[in-house]
């Protein structure tokens, strides 16, 4: 095989005054002349693309069949596609956005003329691909590519399931069709997995990790709003562009509001929000410096390459050594200096903490499920959702898993439908405790990161296994200074006032759930929804957040603090308008007087009277009990009823905690049913836990 | 599941996976694999040595036209796709067996011979497939008559530890079966048909799960009905039982006609047929060629069926044969 030859290929992919990086010839000679099987371990920017990208194009000239290529990144790579285009390589990816595609790309496959196709791991087993796609390689396939192979173990950091999957292709492969795993980041155990996996024939390619241009420091502020005050300070003092990563998305619309309320330009980036979030759009402008900082969740996740990158600030403690090198390596891939700062506080190991409870669903959880497809031929999600009381996401997490394992199967009728398929079913526990362990373990270690007095990127080597780990002489630690971890006590109190007053939106529900009604239509008529409401903090949260949990599970009692809040929310910063006349509550028999009581006093504060013209019928369980829509909605539903006529003007309706939304949804129906005006939902507030991994 | 190469050889040149509809290269049927694997064990060759050789060698070494060593290069690159095609099916629960698998049924290949599938995709326990049993035949209308014999076949098998062999279709198939698990027996549905969702039934599932229940279909896991299949299975029920009782059949049409009379004529196993005053004329005429009457009701208890039936077999030998592993 012909080096000049590649490396002319090379410069016409990414420039004249290019050449080979090292290590990069190497693994294009293993995969596409000796038709090994390789795994490529190097950083993020070395350009494993290029490898994979020319290795097609070799093998191409050879006469072989399209490359196929699994990614789960396939949004993040019309940049590189492009770059292959300029030696001729005809890509394309299948993906359930461009079915309008479909057919022209399954010609291209029939008549040869596609070179490389990029499909999502979860693509493997979907049916069209299978039975219209597939075939039309006429199983030619030249080169078979798995990026990010550290999915592929469970020690990895980002365990994924549907990599099992690819696993067990990969062993049913011939030996004559190449293999290329390629990944950022994988220490010395998680790369021996994906041997053991693999099969003992893969050669590990694997250069240096150490990213010379990034200044690495660390940050403890206990509190979100010394934290919030730190940004503020800090944030003008960085000329370019950065990331800011948070844990939850709560904390994404909470620092980016901070932040435009202080005038920088910030965008929230996240999965939350039912996905309504248009993240390519906000890939671009940040790509296009149209934003200066984006305030993260891991939904910005691998494989995101903007060369220009500054600084990568973490507003909260990630779980991992490993996600943190792989966060943080976003910085500074073209840029002499860059930044890494991780400010950590209080709630990180809370958060954290909940992470990791919540990684597995529980052997229960996942018997009930299997309990109710055991019974059926096939059940939709929501078929499923009304008989057993998980949330959506966890039902969803279960049966990813347990179809990767193959005791869960999917099929097409209109709409998904799972069933149990003849495969036993073993919980295996070790396998769930080993990982737990892992998960705890890697905490620690993150832990032992931030209280490191030594070199900071030394550490990360370290614990990534870099073969020549070596201090780096530019982290806060070497130098002996840095930014300062001090704050100025203004700044910090008008954060926490931001924190105070931050606006948290009840969106009303428009449609009712699933099986409820079920000759009827789900959505709700219009004159008998709620309109937009408030709830004064996340619950729990710091901020009113930590009162309201007081409140409730100790004193017995809001605190007058909490009812001035709300006022002040009310009439200075939400100001409903029509304002409403009246005020009335849920009540709830658990704690009779506690969200009435307030109530009265919110609405003398407001100086509108107060009536408490809803009642409960029965007690039902707490709503927090009940894990997903259906299940919520018929456990409201035929609990509170009306009891005295009403006045028509607009009402307030107050609650502690809002949750579901289904016990306000109903509450409001009914109260427009018996000819109220306007219904403004407010509670103290917003249960977060729901969507706290978005 | 790993298959060996000469299995996966088998399933590259002789199965639908991984194969676009529109392909201009259909799979192998028997009549084009039979000469190619004589003339491989002729030239002291296996199946997985196809699998390295490109056209030209194939054309060379096989001595066949251009055309047929296009078509077998065609069919032998699939193994990526067919692949990622079988690890879909391993995690519905379905697996292959071939001609050149140790462990494919005997029967089939004493019986059979070249007629003997290439490919068998099944879901359940494969080592019921060729156990001593009997196999039960009939159309999907039945009497109250042929109803009764059904299911006291199905629960005599379950009883006595006999395997239920039937073509797992509605009426005397479904009947039987029922009766030989619902009394704690095992059962072997050779299917024509719909494989992949035949095991999403909750019955027939449980059943797989309990290891007392094998589907197993020599056409694609989700072949969808047609009389040719089901036509074309009927000898596979047959050849892999003791005996067979046909409850039902019409006169000189339909399929289990067809298949009782392929039956006698190819002196598998004994066949019985149901007798009664009411029985269908297809009954009358079947026995007129050959087959063995069983009465209704069953004068004996059910314990006796089977040395019923040795008593009353007439002896029917089959041709002794050579055998090969993937001939």
């Amino acid at each position: 095989m012909d080096r000049t030859h590649t490396l002319t290929l090379l410069r016409k992919m990414i420039g004249e005054d290019k050449d080979f990086r090292p290590g990069q010839w190497e693994a294009i000679e293993a995969v596409a002349s000796k038709k090994q099987r390789t795994l490529v371990v190097q950083r993020t920017g070395w350009g494993k693309s290029l490898v994979y990208f020319l290795a097609t194009k070799l093998l191409r000239e050879q006469g072989s069949g399209p490359t196929v290529l699994i990614s789960p990144l396939l949004s993040l790579m019309r940049n590189q596609i492009e770059m292959a285009g300029r030696i001729g390589i005809r890509a394309f990816t299948i993906n359930s956005a461009n079915k309008q595609e479909w057919a022209a790309i399954e010609e291209a496959l029939a008549k040869d003329e596609c070179d490389l196709i990029l499909i999502s791991p979860e693509r493997l087993n979907n049916e069209h691909f299978l039975k219209d796609v597939l075939p039309q390689i006429s199983g030619r396939i030249g080169l078979f590519v798995v990026d990010e192979a550290h999915c592929i173990s469970d020690w990895g950091h980002d365990f994924r399931p549907d990599y099992r999957r690819i696993v067990r292709i990969v062993q049913m492969l011939p030996r004559g069709i190449p293999v290329l795993g390629t990944t950022a980041t994988a220490n010395d155990r998680v790369v021996k997995d994906v041997q053991a996996q693999l099969g003992p024939g893969l050669t590990v390619h694997r250069g240096p990790l150490v990213r010379e241009s990034l200044r690495l420091q660390n940050i403890t502020l206990a509190n979100q709003s010394e934290r919030l005050a730190w940004l503020a300070e800090n944030l003008p003092k960085f000329k370019g562009s950065g990331i800011i990563y948070c844990l939850t998305v709560a904390d994404t619309e909470r620092v980016t509001g901070w932040l435009k309320q202080k005038g920088f330009s910030a965008e929230a980036y996240h999965a939350g929000g039912n996905g309504t979030m248009d993240r390519p759009a906000l890939e671009q402008a940040f790509l296009n410096n149209k934003i200066k900082i984006l305030v993260a969740t891991v939904a910005l996740g691998m494989g995101f390459d903007k060369p220009d990158i500054d600084f990568v600030i973490h507003f909260q403690r990630p779980g991992s050594v490993v996600a943190y090198y792989q966060q943080v390596g976003r910085a500074g891939r073209a840029v002499e200096k860059s930044y890494g700062i991780l400010l950590s506080g209080n709630e990180d190991d809370q958060i954290q903490n909940y992470f990791i409870e919540s990684a597995f669903p529980s052997i229960d959880v996942t018997k009930d499920l299997l309990k109710v497809l055991e019974n059926s031929e096939g059940l939709s999600l929501y078929e499923i959702l009304s008989k057993v009381n998980i949330s959506k996401s966890t039902a969803e997490k279960a049966l990813k898993l347990l179809e990767v394992d193959g005791i869960v199967g999917q099929t097409w009728d209109n709409k998904v439908l799972y069933f149990r398929t003849p495969n036993p079913w073993r919980p295996d526990v070790e396998r769930v405790n080993r990982v737990l362990d892992l998960r705890r373990s890697e905490l620690a270690q993150m832990q032992e990161y931030v209280d490191h007095q030594g070199c900071l990127m030394k550490f990360l080597l370290n614990a990534l296994d870099d073969p020549h780990p070596a201090a780096c002489d530019r982290c806060a630690n070497c130098k002996g200074r840095g930014f300062s971890g001090e704050v100025d006590q203004k700044m910090v109190i008008e954060a926490e006032s931001f924190l105070k007053s931050d606006q948290i939106i009840i969106q009303p529900r428009v449609l009712w759930p699933f099986a409820l009604f079920p000759d009827q239509k789900r959505k709700i008529p219009l004159e008998y929804q709620n309109t937009d409401g408030r709830s004064l903090c996340y619950y729990g949260d710091a901020g009113w957040g930590k009162l309201v949990q007081s409140g409730k599970y100790q004193e017995g009692h809001f605190s007058n603090e909490l009812v001035k809040a709300a006022a002040h929310l009310i009439r200075d910063m939400w100001q409903p308008n029509p304002f409403p006349g009246w005020v009335t509550a849920i009540p709830s028999t658990r704690h009779p007087k506690l969200v009435a009581e307030f109530a009265r006093r919110l609405a003398d504060s407001l100086q509108i009277p107060f009536y408490p013209v809803i009642d409960r019928i029965r007690e039902a369980p707490e709503q927090k009990t009940m894990q997903n829509s259906s299940k919520q909605a018929h456990n409201v539903f035929n609990t509170i009823r009306i009891v005295q006529t009403i006045s028509h003007e607009p009402v307030l309706l107050v609650d502690d905690i809002i949750d579901s939304g289904w016990t306000l949804t109903m509450a409001g129906y009914l109260l427009k049913k018996q000819g109220s005006g306007l219904v403004y939902p407010f509670t103290l507030a917003r249960a977060t836990s729901r969507n706290a991994n978005g | 599941m790993t298959l060996s190469p000469d299995s996966q050889t088998l399933l590259l040149l002789c199965s639908h996976l991984g194969l676009s509809s529109a392909s201009e290269y259909a799979p192998m049927t028997l009549k084009n694999w039979n000469p190619l694997a004589k003339k491989l064990l002729s030239i002291s060759k296996r199946p997985a040595d196809l699998l390295e050789l490109d056209k030209e060698e194939l054309k060379n070494l096989l001595e066949i036209t251009e055309e047929e060593a296009e078509r077998i290069a065609h069919l032998l690159q699939r193994s990526g796709t067919v692949a990622i095609e079988l690890e879909r099916l391993n995690s519905l629960g379905i697996d292959v067996i071939t001609r050149a698998d140790s462990d494919y049924p005997l029967r089939y290949k004493q019986r059979l011979k070249e007629a003997a599938p290439t490919i068998l995709f099944y879901a359940g326990e494969k080592d019921l497939l060729g156990q001593p049993g009997i196999a039960v035949v009939g159309s999907r209308h039945l009497d109250d008559a042929g109803q009764a014999c059904a299911e006291f076949v199905g629960n005599a098998c379950g009883l006595s530890g006999l395997v239920l062999y039937s073509g797992g279709a509605k009426g005397v198939d479904s009947i039987s079966m029922n009766a030989a698990l619902t009394s704690r027996g095992t059962a072997v549905g050779i299917l024509a048909d719909s494989l992949e969702k035949s095991i999403r039934n909750p019955e027939n599932r449980d059943a797989i799960y309990r290891g007392d229940l094998c589907l197993v279909t020599p056409y694609s896991p989700n072949a969808p009905f047609s009389v040719g299949t089901a036509m074309g299975r009927n000898k596979l029920i047959y050849t892999l039982a003791d005996y067979a009782i046909v409850v039902a059949s019409d006169a000189e049409k339909g399929g289990t006609w067809a298949g009782a009379t392929e039956a006698l004529k190819s002196k598998w196993l004994p066949v019985f047929v149901l007798d009664h005053p009411d029985m269908p004329e297809g009954n009358k005429m079947l026995l007129q060629k050959g087959a063995l009457q069983f009465p209704h009701p069953f004068p004996e208890h059910h314990q006796e069926l089977k040395s019923w039936l040795d008593k009353h077999t007439a002896e029917i030998k089959s041709d002794p044969c050579q055998l090969s592993l993937f001939y």
